[in-house]
């Protein structure tokens, strides 16, 4: 999602051990990192990618357009707040937990400023043999026509893996991560990919807790041509626990998977009972 | 939170709230309820749901009728609950109730100020039956609840003269206590307009973990409502959930755990927990979650490990050492994928433990284990 081969990526947090890691493996495969930012540490590089003290000095010397962030939780507020401010067209927040009311005036200043923002606590975007913006296996699938979105990141990886294994290929997978507030929410990533001419196929992969999906499925009903596929993880799930991801609790008799899966039958989507239907029902379509 | 922590935190915000005390050991129960009138309300704090139902909220004629009440409350275990305290209140006339709360639209991403002449009651409920009861109007975090918005609200609810700047001041409040603790709900169910103004009945919260860096509050609560092996794994750093099955479960990924839950029912095997390691895991933090796993004497324990930054070879390393420690662990089946699995399996093949690939022989075998 508004990101392509050309986007040209700083890294903010590059300094830390998974800013550096990832850094590593996003330039191995092929994502065009400029710089990286670490506040106080400007002037080293990291892989060969020139640190800033922060994105607005980034900007000046290497004009990137795109920021993934790796800095801990009690500051990915001011690190994302600076890549808005500074007009990043594209911020991922890899972090895991966000502070809730930070996110909210992340989305708010996004808004305004017109600005993109996916995550937090997700694996990030892919585009096969284009780009790398995150931190999935880079050795899931080839580029393809199918579009992946997910609330969970290691569930989506074995997903991904076994439709790749089955020859099929990905137009992108975004990771928009499993917390409840999110910087791209499940319907506004269908309606990028419901336009996507590179898109055929949607895959939406689902889990316990909130409203995303069922409101998805609303918005699939009246606005999406596209054949939809959808899993939903924890059915079993009971009432009230936080089932591992911030987002992933069923309170009363919201968020449970039957509600959801309801939704998207109504919507005309294909509903995979186990993860390892997906690639069938995806070779059924194809 | 119970009862008493939300009353607590509207008395700091000047919310009006009922005379009350609260009680919270047996030893203080006659001096604290001598100082009290009668006839009053005596409300236990414990956490669960309808209390009154459960008779464990009830009015008191005199003093003595307290103490009894106060000393059956204490000594009372409701399903495995501890009454915490207990807090007794002035009875109040009631004119009318009714519903007011702060809620976070999280996929929405805005928030409402939402109220309702149909107080008292569950407020899921009647946005079900009768929706048109509810007033619901959006804000962002930006905008806040105004003046304009509160009064707004305030007038429809059919509240008129002085009565709505008393009513707007309690949605402005709940606002300002949402902002503070960072709450995605402030609820109060039910406001009471007794002949005095209004006040507050009784009221909840729903705050943020993920805060708990900057929100003390949310720690405290958080030690309080996690079982004791809840407690452990969070010191471990892995997330943790107690199930009723018989198949304990060592996983990586919040999604991919619970899909494996959901493979398991559905061919009738029963988990007898949730636990996601978490990416990364160390040696450590996975056999510390496989000794916490054998504290639930499963019949079979199933590993699942789709490698991704979490290394199979560690994950192996642990096991075999965890099988070493614990002579009495169970059966043990695992399903090593992704990063570094060939490593694994060769280390866990030299211990003589079988590993497997593919997620469906995996489970197959439990079944075979299991004498199925």
């Amino acid at each position: 999602m508004h990101i392509s081969e050309n986007s040209k990526v700083v890294v903010q947090g590059i300094t830390g051990k998974q800013g550096m890691f990832h850094t590593q493996l996003m330039l191995k495969y092929g994502t065009k990192i400029v710089a990286g930012v670490t506040p106080g540490k400007g002037g080293q590089k990291v892989h060969g990618v020139p640190v800033f003290n922060n994105v607005k000095e980034a900007i000046q010397e290497t004009s990137p357009d795109t920021s993934i962030i790796f800095v801990p939780a009690r500051f990915t507020l001011g690190a994302a707040m600076e890549s808005l401010n500074a007009g990043i067209r594209m911020t991922c927040i890899i972090t895991e937990n966000v502070p809730v009311f930070d996110m909210i005036q992340l989305v708010e200043k996004a808004r305004e400023k017109k600005l993109y923002l996916i995550g937090p606590n997700c694996p990030g975007m892919l585009i096969p043999d284009k780009i790398k913006l995150g931190i999935m296996p880079s050795d899931m699938c080839h580029y393809g026509d199918v579009a992946i979105i997910s609330k969970s990141g290691t569930l989506s990886y074995e997903i991904t893996k076994a439709i790749g294994n089955r020859d099929i290929g990905i137009s992108a997978y975004v990771g928009i991560g499993g917390d409840p507030v999110r910087g791209t929410t499940m319907q506004e990533a269908v309606a990028y990919y419901s336009d996507d001419p590179n898109t055929k196929i949607i895959v939406l992969i689902g889990e316990i807790g909130s409203d995303e999906e069922e409101k998805t499925a609303e918005f699939i009903k009246s606005n999406v041509s596209k054949p939809v596929i959808a899993y939903i993880a924890g059915k079993n799930a009971p009432e009230g626990k936080r089932m591992g991801h911030a987002g992933a609790i069923i309170s009363g008799d919201v968020g449970t998977a039957k509600g959801k899966i309801e939704a998207l039958k109504v919507a005309g989507a294909s509903i995979a009972n186990l993860p390892w239907d997906v690639p069938k029902i995806l070779k059924e379509l194809l | 939170m119970l009862e008493y922590e939300s009353k607590e935190i509207f008395g700091k915000f000047d919310i009006p709230l009922v005379n009350n005390i609260i009680i919270f050991k047996e030893d203080d129960i006659e001096e604290k309820v001598k100082e009290f009138s009668f006839p009053a309300i005596v409300k236990s704090q414990i956490a669960i749901g309808s209390r009154k139902k459960a008779g464990l909220i009830k009015i008191a004629k005199s003093t003595n009728e307290a103490i009894l009440l106060c000393e059956e409350y204490f000594n009372r275990d409701v399903a495995g609950f501890q009454v915490e305290a207990i807090l007794i209140e002035e009875l109040v006339t009631i004119e009318q109730e009714y519903y007011c709360s702060i809620a976070l639209d999280a996929s929405g991403r805005q928030f409402y100020l939402i109220a309702s002449k149909e107080g008292g009651i569950d407020i899921e409920e009647v946005s079900k039956t009768t929706p048109e009861a509810i007033l619901k109007e959006s804000f962002s975090f930006q905008d806040g609840v105004s003046e304009e918005l509160a009064n707004h609200i305030a007038n429809q609810l059919g509240f008129s003269g002085k009565q709505v700047a008393e009513a707007s001041q309690i949605f402005m409040k709940l606002w300002k206590i949402a902002l503070k603790l960072e709450a995605q709900l402030v609820e109060i169910n039910p406001l009471v307009m007794t002949p005095s103004g209004l006040i507050a009945v009784d009221g909840k919260m729903i705050l943020d973990d993920d805060a708990g860096f900057r929100q003390p509050i949310v720690q405290i609560l958080q030690e309080k409502k996690l079982s004791e092996l809840e407690k452990v794994a969070k010191e471990a750093g892995f997330s943790f959930v107690e199930l009723s099955g018989e198949i304990g479960i060592l996983a990586n990924g919040a999604g991919l755990t619970m899909a494996l839950l959901d493979v398991l029912s559905e061919i009738g095997l029963h988990p007898a927990n949730f636990l996601d390691v978490g990416g990364g895991a160390s040696k450590e933090r996975v056999y510390k979650a496989l000794e916490l796993i054998f504290k639930l004497t499963p019949k079979v324990v199933l590993v699942n490990i789709f490698g991704g930054i979490t290394r199979c070879d560690i994950v192996a390393q642990a096991i075999i050492q965890a099988l070493g420690d614990f002579l009495d662990a169970p059966p043990m089946v695992i399903r090593l994928t992704g990063t570094n699995e060939k490593e694994g399996i060769a280390l866990l093949k030299e211990a003589d433990i079988d590993a497997f690939q593919d997620v469906m022989k995996a489970v197959k075998k439990i079944k075979e284990v299991l004498g199925e």
